[in-house]
């Protein structure tokens, strides 16, 4: 039997703007559980970043938290204070970004980098945290890791820097780690490599990851359990298998249907009409409704709700009763 | 029948002089052979760093070649002046990878396809143009009562369309594509794909496709060259590159692609 982690509840958050609050995340609730990895996919503007963000409370100043509980350990990190967050922020949760190269300070050597996470949060003498410091540079595949501890950033590759920020993130063994479309800036192969690390990583220390893509590949790489947002809102929730193999919302079943595959060549691919919407488009009904192919009258008068059934929750009144 | 672009033992050198030091060089291309044929799709794959952007440019003449050489419609493009370069690129257009940075934001829709009509001089009759321009929207299904809007007021993928219909203005019988879906959203991107293969069969355009997306360029290539370090590993059919890879880099890369089919 798994144990939630995390739970986020009813998570409402917008952005003050000089025409007024822009609503970004209207009542996001999921559950993490122990050591699974949830994939949290959405396309741009959908609000998947800014949601983890607010998990750290890391949001910019004109940010604006509406409403809802983060709940770690039985405390709402929402309300938590400052001093107190900063016990759990990097040490109980981390997170890596999409940037490997702009999150590394270019000015300061891997070493110190690393050193000064371990510091900040333990006291360890300078020898210990170096030692250390070499362990997880080991640990995420980077050969010679003593001596590449002198080296600054911009001496490593693309695949390399996320492999630091990723030994960074483990360094205090995190309950949590939060990453944020970690390959998006990757090639390939080394997309492959980061993904097969996270997931070893994950499995070795009991982690529970959220990790937040676009890819629904890499999702389907990674993920135990799924999390489809879409306007800031939960779309489709199902175990990863479910999800792929048998999509119930029609808007994951146009993404996946719009995908090209390696595997058969296809003639013409299969399209979500229409755009994403951006915040702030105001929407009466469901938000998916106006590229909906299965939209009918209800659909355009209000939001659904979200139907859940054997383990999976889907926002659509094609689910209604079933 | 010629082929539309032929490229043969193309090299280019780039040399960086540091303040202090001495001078390195770096072979970006290292003898690059290909051959576009007339109403094609040739797909260039490979990871970042490895020179498919630097080949467009080379291309392009944005940068000049090392040494080797480039036929575009069977003419040599070396030591061409810039006059005839701008004759040209009336059979050859481009289309970049970044809509938000390829649309000047100061341009209405009008003014962004308007100027390589205006530096070419054709359809100079106000009547004629308006006819031209609301045909090449619609061309790239979008409403001809965008013209006076600006970029800002346009999605990625709706800039991406009008990123097409400027680099059909002239009417190419080439288009040079540099990852023109890659920075727009997963369920844009197939409107986008299919809104090319189906201008390229309309109008028999060779494309020149660059991508790092092995699931697009089966979806759009006749022809396949894998580049790495420069250099071209494995070059074939699409049919024969995905069923039956030779190179060890192209087959490396087939397995790192992630897949949602068969987890």
């Amino acid at each position: 039997m798994s144990e939630p982690i995390l739970q986020v509840q009813d998570l409402r958050l917008g952005f003050a703007t000089d025409s007024g609050s822009v609503p970004v995340l209207h009542g996001l609730s999921y559950t993490l559980e122990k050591g699974k990895v949830l994939a949290v996919v959405g396309e741009s503007g959908s609000g998947k970043t800014v949601h983890a963000l607010s998990l750290l409370k890391l949001l910019p100043p004109n940010a604006r938290i509406e409403g809802g509980k983060i709940i770690y350990q039985g405390k709402n990190l929402l309300t938590m204070k400052e001093s107190s967050l900063r016990h759990i922020r990097g040490k109980k949760i981390a997170m890596i970004f999409q940037d490997p190269g702009s999150s590394l300070n270019p000015v300061l050597t891997i070493g110190e980098q690393l050193c000064e996470t371990l510091h900040a949060h333990q006291k360890i003498s300078k020898t210990a945290s170096r030692k250390r410091a070499v362990e997880l540079l080991t640990q995420v595949g980077i050969t010679d890791a003593e001596k590449r501890l002198n080296d600054y950033p911009f001496q490593f590759s693309g695949g390399m820097c996320q492999r630091v920020m990723i030994a960074m993130a483990l360094a205090l063994s995190p309950d949590i780690l939060i990453a944020d479309e970690p390959t998006t800036a990757l090639d390939v192969t080394i997309q492959a490599q980061i993904l097969t690390l996270i997931k070893n990583l994950q499995k070795q220390n009991g982690m529970s990851v959220i990790f937040i893509t676009h890819n629904l590949a890499v999702a389907a790489q990674i993920a135990d359990e799924v999390l489809v947002l879409y306007a800031g809102q939960c779309m489709e929730q199902a175990p990863a298998a479910q999800l792929f193999s048998r999509p119930l919302h029609p808007y994951t079943q146009g993404l996946l249907g719009s995908l090209a595959s390696v595997r058969q060549k296809t003639d013409k691919l299969s399209v979500i009409a229409g755009n994403p919407p951006r915040p702030g488009d105001k929407t009466e009904g469901c938000p998916f409704a106006a590229r909906c192919p299965k939209a009918f009258e209800k659909c355009y008068k209000a939001c659904p709700p979200l139907y859940e059934q054997a383990g999976r929750s889907t926002r659509c009144y094609l689910q209604e009763g079933k | 029948m010629t082929n539309a672009i032929v490229v043969k033992q193309l090299y280019k050198t780039y040399e960086h002089k540091p303040w202090l030091g001495t001078k390195t060089q770096k072979e970006v291309l290292q003898g690059i052979d290909l051959t576009l044929p007339r109403g094609k799709v040739l797909g260039l794959v490979g990871e970042s760093g490895c020179g498919k952007s630097t080949l467009c440019k080379v291309i392009l003449g944005i940068e000049p070649a090392t040494s080797g050489t480039v036929l575009i419609n069977g003419q040599n493009t070396s030591g061409l002046s810039v006059r005839q370069w701008r004759v040209m690129r009336r059979q050859m257009q481009v289309v970049f990878q970044d809509p938000y940075a390829s649309l000047d934001p100061r341009f209405s829709v009008r003014k962004l396809l308007s100027e390589p009509l205006d530096i070419h001089g054709l359809y100079a009759h106000k009547q004629d143009r308006e006819e031209y321009l609301r045909e090449l929207l619609r061309a790239v299904q979008l409403d001809a009562a965008f013209l006076d809007r600006y970029p800002h007021e346009f999605s990625g993928g709706q800039r991406q369309r009008i990123a097409i219909a400027r680099a059909l203005a002239l009417n190419p019988q080439i288009l040079i594509a540099d990852e023109p879906v890659s920075a727009l959203d997963v369920s844009v991107q197939a409107q986008i794909l299919n809104l090319l293969k189906e201008i390229q069969r309309q109008r028999n355009l060779s494309i020149l496709f660059v991508t790092h997306d092995f699931a697009v360029a089966r979806f759009l290539c006749d022809d396949i060259a894998v580049m790495q370090n420069g250099q071209i590993v494995e070059y074939t059919t699409a049919e024969t590159l995905f069923e039956h890879p030779q190179a060890a880099y192209t087959k490396k890369l087939l397995a790192a692609v992630p897949s949602v089919e068969g987890r």
